[in-house]
């Protein structure tokens, strides 16, 4: 077994949809200010509201262009709203209320929506685009989370931060590891290095950080000692935590669950052309749409046909290497 | 309780006050949304000379009435009321469009004070009012009023309790073309959002045309009130009608309905050249004749 930094303590699947739904509970009787704008897609927690503050539930049924702008205006006076859906149609549907009327104003919207491009329902629901659209938005932190401690942790730190907020759910996919301990120290825009390594660094974020361990234990026993950085805040990029891998290793590999192009691989891109010259490899999905797959079974084998899985990465890992070398580039 | 001849004589000055207002703001950027902000100059000086309930001191003031202009490109007509009210200085009126001016392009919650949304993405008004209405109808569930304000403490609404604020938006008839509207008129319905008054200010031309050919929106009244609203038609342009109306509407506060109150209006209103045209946007060498008549009608 490779050797993990502090807090982390790899542990059996843990699916991250109860952390929501434990956090959003522990979030609610914080501040009485919080209320839920349902598009008649549910929310975490909201069996908690029915029992206990109906009056802080507002439906808008199926009209998500009309539910944004319900959430901004109840942010306006004063309160938390959180909106939810796949992301396609609390985010992509009304995605120019979302600027208009909550981010121009950097109203207090919480959106969080099931976003990944893998799961059951095929193209119109399992979405490749998700970081992608929403990463060119002014005044819009982003988080996405790597397993069910983090999630728990993100979604209560996002709740205390005031300002718009995307938490992505990348529900339908094979569930995380458990990755963190419970004391790990959470914190929005701040990357976390899982484990160090010195031969190249994968930048994961959601999902991918389970491959990427998976990964990185297949290249040890060949001899590679390959660092992880969580990426978990796609927005604000700590982009300090970037740079110092990239001197470190000089060979740098992005894995995320959503298209290579403007997702986390280019945002990293930026900052390594930038900052930090090094050679890189972007796996995620390549320019294509997703399909479904039966859960979960098939996830897995969907997994690997868009090429995201352990096997991939170690592939690409090697392939950061070779392009290293070619580069020339010097390790600190 | 009809008003006095000499309360419409006073608003209709003041009207006329904010149309001078107006030209002056066209003087120095040469150009804006001239047509639909003319159209709603009645409208506006009613609202914020005579119907709602504001501090001149606060303008962030929690329980004052909100505006929420969804046809935002009309912002000149509220730029023209704020230095009176003295939320802005008068100098603003002579940086409309100007970089770092408080007055912005489009009305701007951000930059602006006085000003509830920041618009301009046409359709989404509506949205923003009714969740302004549910938020007071949210708080007042959460914490009910303990002290009940009667007619001695403000004397101008004859109530047996009021909300703590109402929510008046001003919607064009072109962006009802937006599906968005209806979805909200839904929701205003669903949740008796009886504090939001919509306000159509139905000019009749949008800017590739006349309303009825580009997307007919008739028969209106009906539609709204079959969406479960109750519907007022005035002329948009007659002072009386309007604060008549305006009362009416808050004296029916507690029947569990959204207000909509159509305004006929005329787009242009007030300057012949603009009028004449049904002119959405006036630019340079147009503004300039403009502003000369203006000069002449309102000083």
């Amino acid at each position: 077994m490779a050797k993990y930094n502090k807090y982390v303590q790899i542990g059996p699947a843990t699916a991250t949809a109860g952390a929501a739904e434990t956090a959003m509970v522990k979030v609610s009787q914080k501040y009485p200010n919080i209320v839920v704008v349902l598009e008649d897609m549910g929310m975490p927690g909201l069996e908690w509201f029915k029992k206990n503050a109906p009056e802080r539930i507002v439906e808008c049924g199926i009209a998500e262009a009309n539910g944004a702008v319900i959430a901004g205006a109840l942010a306006a006076e004063g309160f938390i709203p959180f909106i939810h859906s796949f992301s396609f149609a609390v985010i992509e549907r009304a995605y120019n209320q979302i600027r208009q009327s909550i981010l121009v104003d950097r109203f207090n919207v919480k959106i969080t929506a099931r976003d990944a491009p893998w799961g059951d329902l095929g193209i119109s629901h399992d979405i490749v685009e998700g970081i992608a659209c929403t990463r060119c938005l002014p005044n819009l932190v982003i988080l996405n989370p790597a397993d069910a401690v983090e999630a728990e942790k993100a979604y209560i730190a996002m709740v205390d931060y005031v300002g718009p907020v995307y938490f992505r759910m990348e529900y339908s996919a094979p569930a995380p590891y458990k990755i963190f301990t419970e004391d790990y120290p959470f914190e929005i825009g701040k990357a976390y290095a899982i484990k160090d390594g010195k031969d190249a660094t994968i930048i994961a974020t959601g999902y991918l950080v389970t491959e990427a361990i998976k990964a990185v234990e297949i290249l040890e026993k060949e001899g590679l000692d390959v660092g992880i950085l969580n990426i978990s805040t796609i927005k604000p990029l700590d982009e300090e935590a970037i740079i110092k891998v990239a001197e470190q290793t000089r060979a740098i590999v992005t894995a995320e669950g959503g298209t290579i192009i403007g997702g986390l691989g280019d945002a990293v891109a930026s900052v390594l052309s930038e900052s930090a010259p090094a050679a890189l490899v972007k796996v995620g999905v390549e320019d294509e749409f997703s399909q479904s797959a039966r859960l979960t079974a098939e996830v897995d084998e969907l997994k690997d046909f868009f090429g995201l899985g352990a096997k991939d990465l170690v592939i690409s890992v090697k392939e950061a290497i070779a392009k290293r070398e070619q580069f020339k580039l010097v390790r600190k | 309780m009809a008003h006095s001849p000499e309360v419409i004589a006073e608003l209709e000055d003041k009207a006329n006050l904010v149309r001078r207002n107006i030209v002056r703001i066209f003087e120095s950027s040469k150009q804006g949304h001239a047509g639909g902000t003319m159209s709603s100059v009645d409208i506006v000086t009613a609202l914020y000379f005579h119907h709602l309930k504001l501090d001149k001191n606060n303008c962030d003031w929690p329980e004052r009435d909100r505006v929420i202009l969804s046809k935002a490109h009309a912002a000149e007509a509220i730029y023209a009321v704020l230095p009176e009210i003295g939320y802005v200085s008068r100098d603003m009126l002579d940086k409309y469009y100007a970089f770092r001016s408080q007055f912005q392009g489009h009305a701007d919650r951000w930059c602006t004070p006085g000003i509830d949304y920041s618009g301009g993405s046409l359709g989404q008004g509506l949205s923003f009012a009714a969740g302004m209405a549910k938020a007071e109808k949210i708080h007042t569930a959460i914490h009910p009023p303990t002290v009940q304000v009667t007619t001695a403490n403000y004397p101008k609404l004859i109530l047996k309790y009021n909300p703590a604020y109402r929510v008046f938006c001003i919607v064009g008839d072109g962006e009802l073309n937006e599906g968005q509207n209806w979805e909200a008129m839904m929701f205003a319905a669903k949740y008796k959002l009886d504090n939001l008054v919509c306000i159509v200010d139905y000019n009749k031309f949008q800017l590739d045309g006349p309303v009825e050919m580009i997307m007919p929106i008739e028969p209106l009244a009906d539609k709204f009130k079959s969406f479960g609203w109750d519907v007022r038609e005035i002329n948009g342009h007659s002072m009386r009608e309007i604060i008549d109306t305006l009362d009416l509407v808050n004296n029916l506060y507690g029947d569990g309905k959204p207000k909509c109150i159509i305004a006929h209006t005329v787009k242009g209103h007030g300057i012949p050249v603009w009028e004449s045209v049904h002119l959405h946007y006036s630019r340079l060498e147009g503004t300039t004749i403009a502003v000369k008549e203006g000069r002449e009608i309102y000083g």
